[in-house]
């Protein structure tokens, strides 16, 4: 069955006559990554939130698991989806622990606390993040990387089917960047999850392709998806071209373990006026 | 709370116990103080004599004293304490901001001018001043709520902004029943009243206020682990499962609740419910499961000790509000300078 369905999606802000997007479609099925593509400002964050609940779609329906998201229940969609966001918003410094522990409230009664058995979820899913001798810091005062790690491993405690994240890697540095690809791997790979992912850079699709992650990219242009398909077929020099107005070659090196490592190397901006499509 | 009493440290064991007990000491101690002197024994003969467990002679003063003057006001202090702490750090949490009190969405400005206008239509009798305050309280919360709700959904800020408005409204309306009071006989009681007062503490107070103050404290203790997760943000909560405009409606209900029955009996008396969560906060942490019995156990302290100290300190009682923030604003200070990057 598909996790996530979304059929002919549009949406536009209120007072608004342009939607942010429309038309859109795309699947999402088990132990996939599915990439949305696209520059600054296209909508990318937008259609999370639709697909999210926080905001509502003009036209168009997003089921999850076969049922229609407007059916509902406020806090139902909780145990299907999970959300990463880019960056956390501090508060109060809660311990790492706590915040994990927060991914089970969805289980939880309103009025009512973690229990014993939500306290060793919460346990095995900074465990899995590598996470768990940070269990008794304060969040606030992790780095970036180790942050959005733990904010990965709250939405595992969650236990759903999807996750999704908005530019998980926005802000982290080289290591931190490959760590938090490797442990998006490690979890499509070892549990089955699948992963909607808003994401910047190009190259991290190829990434996925090359781990043997079923990936599907969509490049959002124009308030619709250009194109959908294998990183591959889709980010060409011609499309990168096109969507983010950047001049831009494909590398390919041959790999010692077989097949390719491609990557997308930006040469230079387009300007305004010249023909992208040659 | 944690669930097995071995697996914390030594340390927090000790600030549980002396936080749970400290309530109950300070009340017995304010049982002591004050212009006549009582002995322990005269107060312990009088409690068992009037809870007829034992039938001591004891002097008359004494046993009106303590049990019908000086208890009923520490107990009611405590409660009060109580709840005004309570509801600032169930607020501080919701509106993920520290520097949130319990007055924040216009409680105390809806109670005050609710019993200046009860002064003025009814000479000041007791039951009609607690009417209008508790009345009135609840309706600034509910038009701040309203106005909260303008784009539809309940974002902070919009509520805060709410807040801001009607508290602006009731305080130029408690301004405007002062000019108009008769500057002899209402106008004294109205600045009397809105400088927060428990020397009129009596049994009948803490039976009736008790009431939304008990309602409005189980309300927040039962709804303290959901607090967390509120101060994630709407967006992340949202996405954690919380059904948000539930949710935060009870907590201001409750939070609410609490207050207007507060301040209905004792007048306005700020600081209580800024500072106390924020030594709660130094003392066990920004977990709402321990920040908030813990608020509510310091608060019952802080309010009981300074009610004392106003009693004892010049030949007439000292207001209570006053003196909270005269207690409270150093205080502030130094706890601003003390927890700058504290992480928030």
């Amino acid at each position: 069955m598909l996790l996530l369905e979304i059929n002919e999606a549009s949406f536009s802000y209120p007072q608004q006559n342009t939607p942010v997007f429309s038309g859109i479609n795309f699947r999402v099925g088990p132990g996939e990554i599915f990439c949305l593509l696209g520059p600054n400002g296209c909508g990318k964050t937008t259609l999370l939130d639709c697909v999210l609940g926080i905001h509502r779609l003009a036209r168009g329906s997003i089921h999850v698991n076969g049922e229609d998201t407007r059916k509902f229940r406020p806090g139902e969609l909780a145990r299907h989806v999970a959300y990463v966001p880019q960056r956390h918003e501090n508060s109060f410094p809660y311990t790492v622990i706590d915040m994990v522990k927060m991914g089970r409230a969805v289980y939880t009664g309103r009025f009512s606390s973690p229990s014993d058995l939500d306290k060793e979820r919460a346990k095995e899913a900074l465990k899995i993040v590598g996470m768990m001798h940070m269990r008794h810091r304060p969040f606030t005062q992790l780095s970036g990387g180790e942050a959005q790690l733990v904010l990965i491993a709250r939405a595992l405690a969650q236990q759903t089917p999807l996750v999704i994240m908005d530019e998980p890697t926005a802000h982290l540095d080289f290591k931190h960047e490959m760590l938090v690809m490797e442990t998006i791997v490690k979890l499509v790979r070892e549990t089955g999850l699948s992963v909607l992912m808003a994401t910047h850079f190009p190259n991290h699709t190829f990434y996925f392709e090359n781990q043997n992650i079923p990936v599907t990219v969509a490049l959002l242009h124009d308030q619709s998806i250009l194109e959908q398909g294998k990183p591959t077929e889709v980010l060409t020099e011609t499309n990168v071209a096109q969507i983010y107005r950047v001049n831009s070659r494909l590398a390919e090196f041959p790999l010692d373990a077989g097949g390719w490592l491609r990557q997308l190397i930006p040469l230079s901006t387009l300007r305004k006026e010249e023909n992208c499509d040659e | 709370m944690p669930r097995c009493w071995e697996c914390i440290g030594t340390r927090k064991r000790i600030i549980y116990i002396i936080l749970a007990l400290a309530p109950i000491l300070a009340i017995i101690l304010s049982l002591f103080i004050g212009r006549y002197p009582v002995s322990l024994s005269d107060i312990g003969q009088v409690i068992l004599t009037r809870l007829h467990l034992a039938n001591y002679e004891v002097a008359k003063v004494n046993s009106v004293l303590i049990w019908d003057i000086r208890l009923p006001r520490a107990i009611l202090g405590a409660m009060v304490g109580a709840c005004l702490a309570v509801s600032g750090a169930a607020f501080q949490g919701l509106f993920r901001n520290p520097l949130v009190s319990s007055g924040i969405l216009g409680v105390s400005s809806g109670a005050g001018f609710g019993a200046a206008l009860a002064i003025i239509l009814f000479h000041g009798n007791t039951s009609a001043t607690y009417i209008f305050a508790f009345g009135f309280a609840l309706l600034a919360v509910f038009l701040s709520y309203m106005i909260g709700q303008v784009y539809n959904t309940t974002p902070t800020i919009m509520l805060v902004l709410g807040g801001v408005i009607v508290s602006s409204v009731f305080s130029s309306l408690i301004s405007f029943t002062k000019y108009v009071a008769d500057p002899f006989q209402e106008l004294p009681s109205i600045v009397f009243w809105l400088m927060g007062s428990l020397a009129s503490a009596d049994y009948q107070d803490i039976m009736v206020a008790g009431v939304p103050m008990l309602a409005g404290v189980i309300g927040l203790l039962g709804i303290r682990w959901r607090i967390n997760v509120l101060s994630m943000g709407d967006k992340e909560a949202h996405t954690l499962g919380v059904n948000l405009k539930l949710d935060k409606a009870i907590v201001i209900l409750a939070a609410t609740l609490a207050t207007a029955g507060a301040v209905c009996v004792s007048g306005i008396i700020g600081w209580v419910g800024l500072i106390i969560p924020h030594i709660s906060r130094m003392l066990v942490g920004n977990d709402n499961r321990l920040l908030i019995p813990s608020s509510m156990a310091l608060g019952a302290c802080f309010l009981v000790l300074v009610d004392d100290v106003g009693r004892v300190i010049t030949g007439s009682e000292i207001p209570l509000g006053i003196l909270t923030a005269l207690i409270g604003a150093p205080f502030f200070v130094w706890l601003l300078k003390k927890t700058k990057g504290g992480g928030w």
